[in-house]
Parts: C-alpha cells; structure tokens; sequence
C-alpha cells in the first residue's frame, strides 16, 4: 500500500465513522447562527419555557468555597428526588448571594433546581422541549468536568472529530496536490478563503 | 474540493477552538474562571458633542470613532453615570470608559491568550451587529455551515461509487452511527 493510497482510505473511512458528528455540528450550527429567528420562532407560541415540576423544603449548608458548590449541588439534586442526575451531567453556580442554581440536562431533557437559602426552599422546575434547544445542547457537550465513563467517553470522541477535521485538511491538500490539473484553480481558492479570513481575523 | 480548499481556514479554526473549550478545565486550573483581566491602553479627552437626544448607541459609536475603534461593540450606563463601551473585537477586545463629567475616555484592552481568543473567534456571530463586515462573517459562516452538510452528502455519495470500499466504509459508518445512536438513548 502506498502512501497516496493509504491517506485517501484514512480520509475515506475516518470520514464515514465520523460522520454523524460532522453532519450534527453542521445542522445545530444553524440555531446557532440565526439565534434570533429561532427565539422569534418560538416566542410567538406563547408557551412558556419552564414548568414547575416541585418544591420542597431544604436546609442544607451552602460552601464558601465555590469547588464545593458541586456537592451542594448533589445534594439537591438528591432533595429533589433526581438522584439519577447526579450520574449524569449537572452544573452549579451561585445566582445570588441567597440564590443557588442547579441545572441538570440530558440531550433530550433539561432541569434546573433553584435553592432560596434563607427560605429554605427548592423548586425544580422542567424546559420544554425544543429541537433548536436539543441540536445546541448537542453542539455545546464537552469538557472533562463531568462524572462517568460515558460522559468522558463523548468528549473523548469531540477530541477525535477536531484532530480528525485537522486531518481531513492535512489529506485533503495532499489529495489536490496529486492531480496536477487542479492545481491551479485550487492555488486560487486556497489563497482567497485564505486572505478572506486573514481580513477577518485583522479587522473584525 | 475548491470549496474545501477555500473554507479550510476555518474548518481549522472551528477544530482547534473546539478542542480549547473541550479542554476549558485546564485553562481554568492555569489562569482561573472568567474571561482574561483588562489592563489600561491610553486614555482621551473626547471633546465632540452630542445630540441633545442621543441614545447610548449613538454616544458609542462617536466615542470609538474618535478612538479609532469602530466596530461590533455592546454599551451599557454605570450607576455613576458612566458610559462602558465593550469593543468586540476579535484580536484584542476592548473596554472603553466614557466619563462625561470631565469627558474624559480610559481605554482598556484585554489581556492576550490564546484559547481565549479561539473560544471569541468561534462563537463569533455577525447578523445583528450593524456592521458590514460582522454580515459578511456571518455569511461565511452560514458557507461553512452549507459546506459541511454539503460534503457528508457528496462524501456518502463518493464511497458508494468505489466499489472496493463498500464493505469497509459501510463497517465503519455503521460502528459511528450505532455509537452516535448510543449517545442519543444514553447522554
């Protein structure tokens, strides 16, 4: 196997596994892109974004320091009867002096958990589910911050599809330079997407 | 392929800021939470005027002409009556400070960091700023987005025609699709 033939198969196959993630990071671009539309969109339903699923009374010790709040943050998800969530993806962080907020999500699902510390109170309340809502979350999953092997695992694979777009680029130019009667259009198109986005970078 | 070869620049860029905010842990444990801090640039007097009903957009786009820094920008009124003018920009972002009691401008920018100014450079939109050139960055990026559905379709449609390659590429799509499928019940 030469080379050539080696990175058009590397490009090939590494395309197809990867596949789903590219195509997903392209279509959940676009609520990205056009935020506005979408809030428009669904602002004129007039349905309301979060519904009030419980409350309870909670007297737990908030941390000063914000590295503990993850506990509290356990913590009430357990108050809460989400135990479950405490496996999966959650955040904290402190709304006000008086106010911690947690939020507790899924790609399909969204929680969050307000904890009025001098009430004594924690209401859970549920988003509606919105498909521009579901492909953003999707976009934005990431990071090492959370518990578990296949929350890692995801992030793992974000890794793979980053090194795997530097490669794509990497085979590609390699491919090009391979068919001498396109080099020339293809001289072209590399220097002005190349200027076009120096211009951009420079003077945005 | 030209239009790879066109939009590979930020092809490139979307895959490395994409793994700085995957990897935001460890900038936080370097440089802790938050953006990276301001430090003072030069300050002015700005002795223009303004109109008698100007609004806060108006009053911001005088002062950052005056300070030769017109663009993408948001503006904000402090209690003490001071005018705060963020200049979004991509390299070095800015802060201007507009006291109108001595007319007096303090330019701040923002300290440089590199995954700072990848995470800036990819969540960058540009429909709703008024400014031609945040449009045009905006329309790039709906090219890249058009490009990217684009080459999965054009992708798929390559393998199928190379005989020699169904069986492995279908091997392969089929062991990403069913763990992609994984994520969705199980994420």
């Amino acid at each position: 196997m030469t080379f050539s033939h080696l990175n058009r198969r590397l490009h090939l196959y590494l395309g197809l596994a990867l596949l789903p993630w590219f195509f997903m990071y392209g279509i959940s671009s676009v609520p990205f892109a056009h935020n506005q539309f979408f809030e428009q969109r669904d602002k004129a339903k007039g349905l309301p974004l979060w519904t009030l699923r419980s409350e309870h009374s909670v007297a737990l010790p908030v941390p000063e320091d914000p590295h503990e709040l993850r506990r509290l943050g356990a913590a009430l998800l357990e108050q809460a009867g989400l135990a479950g969530a405490t496996r999966t993806n959650f955040g904290v962080y402190r709304q006000s002096p008086m106010q911690i907020n947690v939020y507790s999500y899924s790609f399909w699902k969204s929680t969050q958990l307000k904890y009025f510390v001098d009430q004594k109170k924690l209401t859970v309340e549920d988003r509606r589910f919105r498909w521009d809502h579901f492909l953003t979350g999707m976009h934005a999953r990431g990071g090492f911050e959370q518990d578990g092997l296949l929350q890692r695992s995801w992030s793992v694979v974000v890794d793979l599809v980053c090194l795997a777009i530097v490669v794509w680029i990497a085979s590609g130019l390699y491919m090009w330079w391979g068919v001498p009667g396109s080099r020339r259009w293809g001289l072209l198109a590399i220097a002005a997407g190349t200027t076009s986005f120096l211009v951009f970078t420079m003077r945005l | 392929m030209y239009l790879g070869l066109f939009l590979f620049p930020w092809m490139l860029m979307y895959a490395l800021s994409t793994l700085a905010m995957n990897h935001r842990a460890y900038f936080v444990e370097r440089y802790g939470a938050g953006p990276p801090p301001y430090e003072t640039e030069r300050e002015f007097v700005y002795d223009g005027a303004f109109p008698a009903d100007a609004d806060l957009r108006t009053i911001s786009r005088q002062i950052l002409i005056a300070a030769g820094l017109d663009g993408a920008h948001g503006v904000t009124r402090r209690k003490d009556g001071a005018i705060v003018i963020t200049r979004h920009d991509l390299t070095t972002p800015r802060r201007l400070v507009y006291v109108p009691s001595d007319r007096r401008v303090v330019i701040e920018k923002m300290r440089a960091r590199a995954h700072a100014f990848l995470e800036r450079f990819h969540r960058r939109r540009g429909y709703a700023t008024g400014y031609a050139l945040d449009t045009i960055w905006a329309v790039s990026v709906d090219a890249v987005i058009v490009a990217m559905v684009f080459w999965v379709l054009s992708g798929v449609w390559m393998w199928w025609e190379m005989k020699a390659t169904r069986g492995l590429g279908a091997a392969a799509a089929l062991g990403g699709a069913g763990l992609f499928g994984l994520y969705l019940l199980m994420l």
